[in-house]
């Protein structure tokens, strides 16, 4: 044979198998490259994400009230756990749990299992030494309140997903809430981590300012504290707000519940409190004039055939004004009878009550207000010192802080930005609201709120003392009260507005007795924190400086 | 004749020696860019761990700031709240007399001092 040919036999011979493989190849590299492709990048590569932390939430002046920082939660990936026993007694000491407790979770139905949460940097670094077959280590983002229960009924609550739960942290949750970044990750053989790039960041969420003060709500919520050590009430709410802006400096209650926020979400008869509105109305429409009177009946009034009207003290003739300070139901009501159904009801919607004030929190309640149809004689009556109705602690804090500044009711502010005070509507005339004001001094100088007195300071405000309803009988109850007072000072420039209010106190129950000083306590230290002069300089409580 | 077909002419030889500086440049270049990748993920991860110790220092120095902390410090200390009543306001048209004649008048005239109950 031709020695050419006998190489070319050979050549093809040896050259076969290449070109099978040369086939087998193409095979591989043109008609299944797509979904080789895509199977080798998923062994080596692949996208993570990590959870973006929540924006701050920070008080007016830029003091953190909550902040998200880094955390670590490990788990349990059951399929490679052979023995959960031998497991969790060599995790327990390493993340400081009870054996039993590791190897219950371990066995607990499902693959998957969360070990332990919130872990620090320390927990994760031992955890990674010791080398445990079944442990999974995941970064979430840790919510952390620095002033512990410091306002948490209003900051609210994140749960386990980083998504708010109640509060400024649900209503707020888009402003919060931040995009998470995805990393493209590539691992070696081992498993190993070798680079990450980042290939989506959104952009951090900016923090998020509320108009509360961290100073004064401390003050409030101690100021409710030595109250309820007092007075033994079952719970109490207190809000600060400024007059000037609407914006709220405070919203406290005791005791605290991060899920609730009864300022804003609960509603209640006002009592007393909700006088301000039918004697508004009758100075406003000078419908009663500061020397007329009215009969106290000496304190039992029949209003209807069947129905009568009774003070805690009785009374003689009275001025609106002596009505106020001494609460008289049967002055307020025979005032009401004078302004009438509409204008009273008028008023009422004025001031804000039966709408939600729209202050940025989650449930506010509209409270309940009669429609005018239902405003019978005894009906408005009823109204016109409180009962019958329902309101929010809000709104009526919103209708004095209006009282305060000179008659406009302003939207009540949570976020603090640069645009001004939200007015909702103008009141009532400035004259008409100077006169109430004025009465509202007198309820603190002479009448039921001497409890709320300030040396060197002129103080205005409202008892109220409410009788609860029974949940039992559904009938007004004569041994659960709530008692409130709601005022401003200092009254010749009002920086603040203060609520009170408390429900069942024990022993002594009426406003003036129990929520007055309250008041005055929180007003003290408000004065003192804030430096403001005094603007009664005739009180010879306030001492002056002066050279030897 | 055939040995000079065999050998390899300078043109060639160099683009061997080419082609295999590039190859030995991209495979130097892979290990490197796969010693950089744990380099930077490593550094990565150390800025995660200083990032972490970083916000929750801050959040000790927020805890040490709140005021029930400060509060409670400041009861240790034997310090009170201060009531209005014990403010002491120094009359204003002293503070602000301005010029230098007024100034240096009221320092021969003495430090002002505080008194309750004038």
């Amino acid at each position: 044979m031709d020695l050419g040919l006998r190489l070319s036999v050979v050549s093809a011979l040896s050259l076969l198998p290449a070109g099978a493989l040369g086939l087998r190849l193409g095979h591989l590299q043109i008609l299944r490259h797509g979904a080789l492709e895509s199977r080798a990048s998923g062994e080596f590569s692949r996208v993570t994400q990590e959870a973006a932390p929540r924006a701050d939430i920070l008080d007016r002046n830029g003091r953190v009230l909550a902040r998200s920082v880094p955390a670590w939660s490990c788990f349990v990936d059951k399929a490679m756990v052979k023995d959960a026993d031998a497991f969790a007694s060599k995790l327990a000491p390493v993340l400081r749990l009870p054996a039993a407790e590791l190897a219950r979770k371990t066995r607990s139905a499902g693959r998957f299992s969360w070990l332990k949460t919130k872990m620090d940097a320390p927990e994760v670094e031992a955890l990674k030494r010791a080398k445990v077959d079944g442990v999974g280590i995941a970064p979430i983002q840790e919510r952390v309140y620095p002033n512990g229960e410091l306002a948490r009924g209003v900051l609210g609550l994140v749960g386990s997903e980083g998504r708010g739960l109640s509060g400024a942290e649900m209503t707020l949750e888009k402003r919060l809430r931040g995009a998470p970044r995805r990393f493209q990750l590539i691992r070696d053989g081992a498993g190993h981590a070798i680079y990450q790039s980042v290939s989506d960041d959104g952009p951090s969420p900016e923090p998020v300012r509320l108009t509360l003060d961290r100073n004064v709500q401390y003050l409030a919520e101690e100021a409710l504290r030595t109250g309820a050590e007092k007075h033994s009430f079952k719970s109490g709410y207190l809000a600060v707000q400024d007059p000037r802006t609407g914006e709220i400096l405070a919203m406290a209650a005791w005791p605290s519940n991060p899920l609730k926020n009864p300022l804003v979400q609960d509603a209640y008869e006002p009592g007393s409190t909700f006088k301000i509105v039918a004697a508004l109305s009758a100075v406003d429409d000078g419908l009663v004039k500061p020397q007329d009177t009215f009969d106290g009946e000496q304190g039992k009034w029949q209003v209807t055939p069947g129905v009568t009207i009774t003070d805690h003290e009785g009374q003689g003739l009275m001025t609106l004004a002596q009505i106020l300070e001494r609460s008289s139901n049967i002055g307020i009501a025979k005032v009401v009878d004078r302004v009438g159904a509409a204008r009273f009801y008028r008023m009422s919607r004025a001031f804000g009550f039966g709408v939600k004030t729209g202050v940025a929190l989650p449930g506010e309640t509209a409270g309940e207000l009669k429609p005018l149809s239902d405003l019978t004689k005894v009906g408005l009556a009823a109204s016109s010192y409180g009962y019958g109705l329902a309101v929010s602690p809000l709104q009526v804090l919103s209708a004095y802080s209006a009282l305060a500044n000179g008659g406009t009711l302003l939207e009540p502010k949570i976020l603090l930005d640069d645009k001004p005070a939200a007015k909702v509507r103008r009141v009532a005339g400035a004259s008409a609201i100077a006169e109430i004001a004025g009465m509202l001094e007198g309820v603190v100088e002479r009448g039921t709120a001497t409890g709320a007195r300030i040396p060197g300071y002129r103080v205005a405000g409202k008892t109220g003392t409410a009788r609860k309803i029974d949940p039992l009988t559904r009938k007004y109850s004569t041994s659960s009260y709530v008692a409130s007072f709601v005022g401003f000072l200092p009254a010749s420039e009002p920086r603040w507005t203060i609520l009170v209010i408390l429900h069942e106190p024990q022993g002594a129950y009426y406003g003036g007795l129990t929520a007055a000083p309250i008041f005055s306590q929180l007003g003290r230290r408000l004065l003192t924190l804030e430096s403001v002069a005094p603007d009664k300089p005739a009180d010879p409580a306030v001492g002056t400086a002066r050279r030897p | 004749m055939m040995s000079k077909q065999m050998g390899l002419g300078p043109g060639t030889a160099a683009r061997f020696t080419g082609a295999g500086a590039l190859v030995l440049f991209l495979c130097w270049q892979h290990v490197q860019a796969t010693r950089l990748g744990y380099q930077v993920e490593a550094s990565r991860k150390d800025a995660l761990r200083v990032g972490a110790r970083v916000a929750t220092l801050r959040v000790e120095l927020e805890e040490r700031l709140s005021p029930a902390e400060v509060s409670v410090r400041a009861a240790r200390l034997g310090l009170v709240p201060v009531a209005p009543d014990a403010l002491r306001r120094l009359p204003e048209q002293r503070l602000s007399s301005p010029g230098l004649f007024s100034r240096w008048w009221a320092r021969r005239r003495g430090p002002l001092t505080a008194s309750a109950r004038s």
